[in-house]
């Protein structure tokens, strides 16, 4: 049928013009390369990068806090679809279809819930604390009579915080904390090394199969050849590991507009054989809901699975760093105000009458103490 | 056993005595470019000896989280001239994994084996020597035999100790080199220098190939000059057996290092600068260095590039007559 189409054939450069294909051929003749076998085309058509672009983002709340869906609340328990019978999951040839997340995990409870916010205000505690004590200065360390005050400032200055160097999490709360929860304990977390994150995910894949493998990076550290060799490596040889990417927006100071032009991070999974899916970061729950589901897919089935969660990183990169050389103040300023995820699983545990002001207050005071040095701050 | 025979005859013996050991690289599943892996595949499954893709970098990062997990890595790098990729891996990873945690995590079941040295043909980029690259790394251990029997004891060891090493296997060797070789495994301590010969005269000092050329040069030294020579195999490059060398050139006065790599920068330097630290009252000559040139390893000039015995001969001949 199809041979039988007036073909207009473009002339490539020193090549004569083809001839028609024979009419004799089956019409369900496929390619036989050991490469790839999808059908075949008669039509030059370059994949445009836009096929790919708006990988939808998967989320549980709004930014008030509110459920937007049912079937997504944690607290729901639901009924395991078995991928297989999913007609999307593991067949799917369409790159913009998505198979509908059908979260497996068991229930969150109330008190799994008020773990999270704790946990993630508690971080954020330790991140204004630990900080603030890489920066301070301890008086009188130095100061002995011979030194004029010039050098004393000047040596007091340098190197007598009690930290050397520290990174913050701010506004990143909820993908540290969402996925962590939808863990094991007995799973292994790499931080970077994500080829090592491969070699520990098929080493564990051969001694317990119960156990997976999860590997953060950031969007810049995604462009590094290691995030290629890794989701390769994971893809062919076949190993339980959730790749959680956090796009918070900034690599020190490179914009993801310089760090990449395809659809961010998540796009690339499909290339390497990766079941992808992108989250919204700030969302604690989709966070954990797409954590809990790709690390029970990746144990059954012993492949790799990407998460790309977007979130904003609304602190300095690190204690190096002071980010209003490259970014407005009113940028960080709304994401702080309009879209943080402490805010946001506040206003859902308030809504839900789990939590209080006078609870917070209580919190706020009892989990400073937790935190080393805490004392050694002013307020 | 040839030398490609010895070393399987290792990989058999390790991966029979512990069944977390993996062997992976590319084109290690059919049996390797240089048959180092023949059989393996067959006899221990296709989760245990297996294919990756084309990316020395992953190998070598893959090895390194197998080995974190306290599974055995032995990850096959082609040819040394393609461990680049990886030495970011090796050197910041590898190298640093025990030290950086506090020993809270190591990789030390981490071995690399790759093809090393010329071949006669092998030009730019299936000859090279990179032993020096990876001696100024602290963390890693670096190990290179010169036969068949050495091949099996020493890869045993570097497999079994509990440091990432790198194994770099003579590849002009794999089929030259024939010796009776035990089936039943052994190992040849790391960090020992073997004493091949011993003499009086002057102190000739080489690894892998290069070896067999010394000894050669020994017997012209004797016959021709009536020198006579001590004979040292360094074996492990690192951490190398300092005091076996120095006490060597204290008894002769005289030192000979010679390598195929590059003589700027090449591990003969390192050699030549602590022994004249230790030794220096004790030396009658400078000492010398007999090595490749400072080139990209050539292809059809290789026989004018290789330190071969009469450059060796005439060095020696020099410091006699120093």
């Amino acid at each position: 049928m199809a041979a039988l189409r007036a073909l207009r054939w473009r002339r490539l450069p020193g090549l004569a013009p083809r001839r028609l294909r024979s009419t004799a051929e089956p019409p369900e003749e496929r390619p036989q390369f050991p490469g790839a076998s999808a059908a075949f085309s008669e039509r030059l058509e370059f994949i445009q990068p836009q096929v790919l672009a708006g990988i939808p983002v998967y989320r549980v709340m709004d930014r008030q806090g509110h459920v937007l869906r049912d079937t997504e609340d944690p607290q729901v328990t639901r009924v395991t679809r078995d991928t297989h019978t999913c007609p999307g999951a593991l067949t799917c040839a369409h790159l913009s279809h998505l198979c509908p997340p059908v979260p497996t995990c068991p229930q969150l409870p109330r008190e799994e819930v008020l773990k999270l916010y704790r946990t993630m205000t508690l971080l954020n505690t330790m991140d204004r604390i630990l900080y603030e004590s890489q920066r301070q200065v301890r008086p009188g360390t130095m100061g002995t009579p011979g030194h004029t005050w010039a050098l004393t400032w000047a040596l007091t200055w340098h190197t007598w915080g009690r930290i050397s160097f520290y990174m913050t999490n701010y506004g990143e709360e909820g993908t540290h904390v969402g996925s962590a929860a939808a863990l094991d304990a007995n799973d292994l977390v790499f931080g970077q090394y994500r080829e090592a994150a491969v070699g520990a995910a098929y080493a564990i894949k051969r001694a317990d199969a119960s156990r997976a493998v999860v590997c953060y990076f950031g969007e810049g550290a995604a462009s590094e050849g290691d995030a290629h060799a890794g989701f390769n490596f994971a893809a062919t040889l076949e190993c339980p590991i959730v790749f959680f990417c956090r796009n918070n927006g900034y690599a020190i100071s490179t914009p993801t507009a310089e760090q990449y032009r395809g659809d961010g991070i998540a796009a690339r999974g499909p290339g390497y054989g990766l079941p992808s899916v992108r989250v919204d970061g700030n969302d604690v729950f989709a966070v954990f809901n797409a954590t809990r589901e790709a690390r029970r897919r990746a144990v059954a089935e012993n492949r790799p699975f990407l998460i790309e969660a977007m979130t904003y990183r609304i602190g300095h990169h690190s204690t190096s760093d002071d980010s209003s050389a490259y970014r407005s103040v009113d940028e960080v300023n709304y994401w702080d105000k309009q879209d943080h995820p402490i805010s946001r699983l506040r206003l859902f545990l308030q809504r839900r009458a789990w939590w209080d002001e006078r609870q917070e207050q209580q919190w706020r005071q009892s989990s400073r103490k937790m935190v080393p040095f805490w004392g050694e701050i002013p307020r | 056993m040839n030398l490609f025979q010895s070393i399987t005859s290792a990989l058999d013996n390790a991966l029979a005595k512990d069944p977390t050991a993996v062997i992976f690289g590319e084109d290690v599943a059919f049996g390797g470019v240089f048959r180092c892996t023949v059989g393996l595949r067959d006899k221990y499954g296709k989760d245990r000896v297996f294919n990756t893709p084309l990316c020395e970098q992953g190998i070598v990062g893959f090895g390194i989280g197998i080995a974190v997990t306290g599974a055995t890595a032995i990850a096959e790098i082609q040819f040394a001239d393609y461990i680049f990729p990886a030495f970011d891996q090796i050197v910041n990873e590898a190298a640093k994994y025990r030290y950086r945690s506090g020993d809270l995590f190591n990789c030390g079941s981490l071995t690399i084996r790759a093809p090393w040295g010329c071949v006669g043909h092998g030009a730019l980029y299936h000859s090279q020597s990179p032993e020096a690259f990876f001696a100024h790394c602290p963390g890693i251990k670096v190990v290179i035999p010169r036969s068949p029997l050495q091949a099996k004891g020493l890869l045993l060891s570097c497999i079994e100790d509990k440091n990432p090493c790198i194994f770099f296997e003579p590849k002009i060797l794999y089929r030259a080199a024939v010796e009776q070789v035990p089936v039943e495994p052994y190992n040849i301590p790391l960090s020992q220098a073997e004493v091949l010969q011993t003499g009086n005269d002057v102190t000739m000092v080489a690894w892998g190939t290069q070896v067999h050329v010394i000894k050669e040069v020994a017997a012209m030294a004797q016959e021709k000059l009536g020198v006579s020579c001590e004979v040292i195999d360094l074996r492990t490059i690192l951490p190398w057996d300092t005091e076996t060398i120095c006490k060597s050139v204290a008894k002769t006065g005289r030192l000979l290092i010679s390598h195929e790599a590059p003589l700027t920068g090449g591990f003969a330097s390192e050699i030549s600068s602590s022994v004249q630290e230790e030794c220096f009252l004790n030396l009658e000559a400078p000492i010398a260095r007999v090595c490749g040139y400072d080139t990209p390893f050539p292809h059809i000039f290789e026989p004018f590039y290789i330190p071969d015995k009469w450059k060796c001969y005439d060095a020696l001949r020099r410091m006699i007559n120093y």
